[in-house]
């Protein structure tokens, strides 16, 4: 199977006009938007000529402003995680609706493992489970919350791979299965007070560091494996792969649970960070994760896409976040703007496709 | 009057063991954390009440849907509803759905409180307290910390569509416009949709602009909590700024103890939650009761936070 019939719907492949990557364009966005918000910055009167990247206030050591450098990537980390899977999904032509629940229901089955006994000197008000429970080493919630994922991610792939409901469906279906086990799970009551060893996983960088950890990990699985190879394979035309050989439904049962893998794992991250587990976590955390992978120029009709460009599509997210906070702009504008650089970015690539072609 | 109380008392008594009450209850989302301590402090009171069938819904937040759910409970012939309302505004609506059947509005006021037909009632507590007595003692606090000259901070709101969350910012607002407070200046306010790790992600935001601050206002603990977990781990001294919150949960209580949170404000869960349950069986044994029952919000702070710890 050749990489070249990518999403161009078997149009031979021309080098030529690849000379001009996607991700590029990303980046070209990603820069226009900092200038922007630099523009303002200094523009606003009320802004006081406060610099957005650069350390305007003779802070730090280096000329950046770090302390935004840093938040612009962390906020975006955790959604980040559940983009990488969710990015893999969509190049098979499919979608996952359910990481948003997943990430809450996970969050309160690792928490209950991760829990510590004490609460200085108090005992644990929030205690799930019994004393058996408590002070565990912390590879027992991240492995029960993997576990977890990796169960619902084999039930959305077998059931869209062997009884072909359609992704949307099978998925909006786990969406709703996963908000009631984490609504179930301990009443609606939030989990609290885990180990220190626990919230060491999600504590300082270390969402940032998962993130683009599992982001080089997965760029050369997708880019150079054969896993790779027959994910955009099945995407860019699923009857072909069949015929080629490939294991088209038990290879869909993988990709999905690789999905929801990371989605449970964003999860617990997202737990460690916050250190306490919320039936209501991770609300439209699956639509920012297919939003950013749409931003980092991914193909809703699968066989095209990279990791590349969805953690592309992840920092357009956080700079955006972090620029209307700095420029004093509230959610509402937010939404409007995220929601307008979506569109544009869909407008764009197609009409850049459609040259292409 | 403690007679005829205990007279009625004792008609309830009688009645509900005499014949098989049953409560249908809607609330406006089963994930939020105090509502989850109002529900099941419901359900385990419902529980003492011999004869006493009581169910409950989640209305997620759709208003809408809480009123097929009204609608639903009439045509299911229970004897009483009780609404958690998701949208004070909307009122009217729910109690027309409820039609002659008793009903009873559990710690949202709604809008209508003031024309509620003689089988309705409203118990919860006054939302502007809770603002109030938060921004208030935090407005005390700085001027004992000698900063009486000039203060600033960040307000953090709850869910922008949210009225609880609207009228506890109003009340910070109204605050700061008092003369005693009026040295407090709010350098920025933003919304964390009420959660701790959205509260985490907008203080490190703003901290990363370098303003100095000294105060933090947020309309719940959650984000409270949130905004101190990021504070501390930008290295900060949270002796420094004032921290203030409302709800008084176990995991605001416990940073409170090791000093890091400063003022919070107590909504009692068990009072909404049983006074809600009497009135609905006074209502249904046809009694006439008091349409308007205030439960007070009480001010937590380190020095009487001892008599919450186990409460909500």
């Amino acid at each position: 199977m050749e990489e070249t019939s990518h999403g161009t719907g078997g149009l031979t492949f021309d080098k030529s006009k690849r000379s001009w990557p996607n991700e590029m364009n990303i980046l070209l966005a990603l820069i226009i938007i900092i200038v922007i918000f630099e523009i303002l910055g200094q523009a606003l009167p009320y802004m006081k000529d406060q610099s957005f990247l650069f350390d305007s206030r003779d802070r730090f050591d280096s000329i950046f402003n770090e302390a935004r450098l840093k938040i612009i990537i962390l906020q975006v980390a955790i959604i980040g995680i559940i983009a990488l899977g969710v990015t893999q999904v969509i190049i098979t032509a499919g979608i996952d609706l359910s990481s948003g629940p997943l990430v809450a229901a996970t969050a309160m089955i690792a928490m209950s493992l991760a829990q510590t006994e004490l609460v200085n000197g108090y005992p644990n008000p929030k205690a799930v489970f019994g004393v058996w429970a408590m002070d565990l080493p912390v590879i027992i919630p991240v492995v029960a919350g993997l576990i977890f994922g990796a169960m619902i991610g084999a039930i959305n792939g077998t059931f869209i791979a062997y009884f072909r409901i359609p992704p949307f469906i099978a998925t909006l279906g786990m969406f709703m299965i996963c908000r009631g086990i984490a609504l179930w799970w301990s009443g609606g009551n939030p989990v609290s007070f885990p180990t220190e060893s626990f919230k060491s996983i999600g504590a300082g960088m270390m969402p940032v560091f998962w993130f683009l950890s599992l982001a080089v990990i997965f760029h050369f699985i997708l880019k150079y494996t054969v896993y790779g190879k027959h994910t955009y394979a099945i995407g860019s035309n699923e009857e072909a792969a069949r015929m080629s050989g490939i294991n088209v439904k038990r290879h869909k049962v993988l990709v999905y649970m690789i999905a929801s893998m990371l989605a449970a794992f964003a999860g617990v991250i997202l737990s460690a960070k916050a250190s306490t587990a919320q039936a209501g976590m991770g609300e439209f955390y699956e639509l920012f994760a297919i939003a950013m992978a749409v931003i980092g120029g991914i193909s809703l009709t699968g066989g095209r896409g990279s990791i590349i460009g969805t953690v592309l599509g992840a920092m357009v997210f956080g700079v955006i976040r972090s620029g209307f906070t700095f420029v004093k702009l509230d959610g509402s504008y937010q939404l409007m703007a995220m929601g307008g650089i979506i569109i544009a970015a869909v407008v764009l690539d197609q009409y850049r496709q459609r040259n292409k072609a | 009057m403690k007679k005829t109380l205990l007279a009625t008392s004792l008609v309830v008594l009688t009645g509900t063991t005499a014949f098989s009450e049953t409560i249908g209850a809607t609330f406006s989302r089963f994930d939020d954390n105090w509502l989850t301590v109002l529900r099941n402090g419901m359900v385990e009171y419902a529980g003492t009440i011999d004869g006493l069938s009581y169910q409950q819904e989640d209305a997620t937040d759709d208003l809408a849907k809480q009123i097929d759910q009204v609608k639903n409970f009439v045509a299911s012939g229970v004897d009483a509803i009780i609404v958690n309302i998701v949208d004070t505004s909307a009122g009217a609506a729910v109690s027309a759905a409820a039609g002659d059947t008793p009903l009873v509005y559990v710690n949202r006021e709604p809008d209508n409180v003031n024309e509620l037909p003689a089988t309705q009632a409203f118990v919860a507590s006054n939302e502007i307290e809770s603002g109030t007595l938060s921004a208030f003692e935090i407005c005390k606090n700085l001027r004992a910390d000698g900063k009486a000259g000039g203060a600033t901070g960040y307000l953090m709101n709850g869910q922008l569509s949210n009225q609880a969350a609207v009228q506890r910012s109003k009340d910070v607002h109204d605050v700061i416009g008092m003369d005693m407070c009026n040295f407090m200046t709010i350098i920025d306010e933003q919304t964390a949709n009420w959660s701790r790790d959205e509260a985490q992600d907008l203080m490190t935001n703003w901290m990363s602009s370098g303003e100095p601050f000294d105060f933090v206002l947020a309309n719940n603990d959650e984000m409270a909590i949130g905004a101190i977990q990021a504070m501390k781990a930008a290295g900060m001294d949270m002796a420094d700024v004032q921290v203030g919150g409302v709800d008084a949960s176990q995991d605001a209580l416990l940073a409170m103890a090791v000093g890091d949170y400063d003022v919070t404000v107590f909504q009692d869960s068990v009072g909404q939650g049983t006074g809600s349950i009497d009135t609905a069986l006074r209502l249904i044994a046809g009694e006439k009761v008091d349409k308007k029952v205030y439960i007070p919000f009480v001010l937590v702070t380190p020095a009487n936070m001892g008599d919450f710890m186990d409460k909500n």
